[in-house]
């Protein structure tokens, strides 16, 4: 017989008490996990985003940085455009390795809110973009009628290489005079599980023709010659020196900027999160305490036969955070079994504070943030059993054992 | 029956000289206890009898230091709990000498319901840091439940209940047994059962101080103290 074998004996006498007790401290902390492990999974998220971009600096013509960083990550339209030529001076920059221009449009059918997101890129696109494996082939030229499809976009259309891609411009398209065309489809990307999955490629020069954008592009991505931050420094303020009006930016400027957002969000559903926590321990102190009162004899006999007050005081505690640690144990589980389902409600909630989020999954498993969790339950314990723990260890044992309390 | 020899020369289990209890209800004194002077040697089979309210259990507290006398001098297993009405003993110190040397037995059992029989008399190991679990079911053994260890108590007869009760009051191999009413809740077979094991435990040598207001079970027992209002009225052995 031991302390704690004792303890989880005692608290299996009030099954159903014990186990709503568990099942509160289980959701507060289930909550507390998910936020956490979101936060982490964004900030991870769009951290890989941006070194699948291959690169450190995004030059943009001038506008929101933030509703052009979006652009670039998850693509969009964006009426902005900068002179090809502009691409010229910033590939001939000190510090500046390789340079991508693209341009980029989208065609939005009204009635489904159906994306179609067109790049125009260059082969320096796929310098940027190593690891990229085609089922198919490369564009024949600068200027070919062809594409090659991300997975997603091409299992959506059930189109493989060889097959034809059928451009039909919406209606704005057609009142800008732009072209209908049909484009072959050389190569289908294998899945790179990033932003690329949902996009439709083209030549830059084939792109600026069929929407009638000769000579423009949207964003140069820049890979720097040394990515220190005292070289990136000196490279991004290189390119600034170029003036154009152009908003130059390093990548990870923009992954700090969406983390204090996203800080300024968690700020505020933390504490949400810690009042719910407040509450599950005022429900654990009183479910102990309760669980104490209705003991009393119990105790007195213990008392009797030797049990001392600390003896009391550690059989009390240990059962409060026995009760919180497994309600903490609980709530992980949740959290981590229904991950898809939390997040789904999570990316629906926060849809208007980021307008893209990244698609990688966001809450996964982090030994870090379950062991913050479980110690927090811990806590939790600690505090909420010490008052109920103190009034079981003052009892007086012949006072207990004849009732009078 | 064999009975224990009992040397009336070596130094009592529990001595009282004088001893008093008042408890305190606002500015109302109550005296439960006035000038109790009584010893119990070692080995003695006795008995505090009276009726309910005579002090019995009060005095029965305050031997097996659950309680401390507001008044005289209390001696138990050799250690000094009061003198001339003051404390002399901590709270530390007295819960270490019931641990180690008392035995405690109530009208109510007062076993855990969720452990076995067993589990119910290794109890007070716990608080001592030990854990004997072949001893336990000795004891269980010799009280006629070799058969019921993993029994819980919801599964047994108050007799049942009340023998694993006393398993658990000798597990820690006490020099004094105090038992308050302890066939309070029994039938007369049962309680001749429990009595019977009582005499055994003495014929082995344990000092056993029982509380009753059975007049019946007094008479079988060696020595009688007769309490009253408070006070030792007379003493029959």
């Amino acid at each position: 017989m031991e302390y704690l074998r004792l303890a989880v004996k005692n608290l299996l006498r009030r099954k159903t008490r014990t186990l709503l007790t568990l099942v509160g401290i289980g959701v507060a902390i289930a909550v507390l996990y998910s936020l956490l492990e979101f936060q982490r999974g964004y900030e991870r998220g769009l951290n890989a985003e941006i070194n699948q971009l291959g690169a450190q600096i995004m030059v943009v013509p001038k506008g929101c940085p933030y509703e052009a960083a979006t652009i670039v990550l998850h693509g969009g339209k964006w009426p902005r455009y900068m002179e090809e030529s502009y691409f010229e001076k910033i590939i001939a920059t000190p510090g500046v390795s390789q340079a991508a221009p693209i341009l980029m449009d989208a065609m939005i059918n009204p009635a489904t809110h159906d994306n179609k997101i067109f790049l125009g890129i260059t082969e320096a696109y796929g310098a940027l973009r190593p690891a990229w494996q085609i089922d198919g082939a490369a564009f024949s030229g600068p200027a070919a009628r062809e594409v090659i499809l991300g997975t997603s976009i091409a299992e959506k259309l059930r189109l493989k290489p060889g097959d034809t891609f059928r451009l039909r411009q919406d209606a704005a398209g057609r009142a800008a005079g732009k072209d209908d065309a049909d484009l072959t489809v050389v190569g289908v990307l294998a899945r790179t599980r990033s932003q690329d999955d949902g996009f439709i490629f083209m030549p830059l020069h084939t792109l600026q023709t069929l929407f009638k954008l000769p000579g423009k592009i949207v964003v140069v991505l820049v890979r720097a010659e040394n990515i220190d931050a005292p070289s990136l420094e000196r490279t991004t303020q290189a390119l600034r020196d170029l003036g154009g009006n152009m908003n130059i930016f390093p990548l990870s400027e923009l992954l700090n900027n969406a983390a204090q957002l996203m800080q300024v969000t968690k700020v505020f559903v933390l504490a949400i999160v810690l009042v719910a926590i407040a509450i599950g321990a005022a429900g654990v102190l009183n479910t102990i305490l309760m669980a104490v009162f209705e003991r009393m004899q119990e105790i007195g006999m213990m008392k009797a036969i030797g049990a001392s007050p600390a003896d009391i005081f550690a059989l009390i505690w240990t059962e409060t955070v026995l009760l919180c640690a497994a309600g903490g144990l609980f709530g992980i589980g949740i959290a981590v079994t229904s991950a898809r389902g939390i997040e789904w409600f999570l990316r629906r909630a926060m849809a208007s504070q980021f307008s893209q989020l990244p698609e990688t999954a966001l809450i996964g498993v982090s030994p870090g943030v379950i062991l913050l969790c479980i110690g927090l339950s811990v806590a939790l314990g600690v505090l909420a059993g010490f008052y109920p723990a103190w009034r079981a260890s003052a009892v007086k044992p012949i006072e207990a054992i004849r009732g009078a309390n | 029956m064999a009975e224990a020899a009992v040397d009336q020369t070596a130094t009592p289990v529990a001595e009282a000289s004088g001893l008093g209890k008042i408890y305190r209800r606002g500015a109302e004194e109550i005296h439960a206890l006035r000038e109790i002077s009584v010893a119990f040697a070692p080995g003695a089979f006795s008995c505090v009898l009276g009726p309910s309210g005579a002090g019995k259990s009060t005095l029965l507290n305050l031997l097996g230091v659950m309680d401390v006398p507001t008044a005289g001098t209390l001696r138990v297993a050799g250690a000094t709990i009061a003198e001339g009405g003051r404390l002399r003993l901590s709270e530390g110190g007295r819960d270490k000498l019931r641990r180690e040397n008392i035995g405690f037995i109530f009208t109510e059992f007062f076993l855990l319901p969720t452990l076995t029989a067993v589990e119910n008399v290794q109890l007070p190991l716990l608080w001592a840091d030990k854990d004997d679990r072949a001893y336990a079911a000795e004891l269980l053994e010799r009280v006629g439940l070799g058969h019921r260890l993993t029994h819980r108590p919801t599964e047994m007869s108050g007799g049942e209940m009340q023998r694993v009760a006393i398993a658990r009051a000798l597990i820690n191999r006490p020099r004094l047994l105090l038992a308050d009413e302890p066939t309070g809740n029994v039938d007369t077979t049962t309680r001749d059962g429990i009595f019977d094991l009582f005499r055994e435990l003495n014929a082995d040598g344990l000092t056993i101080v029982l509380a009753t207001h059975d007049r019946e079970l007094a008479a079988r027992m060696d020595r009688v103290v007769h309490v009253r209002e408070g006070r030792v009225v007379e003493e029959t052995a």
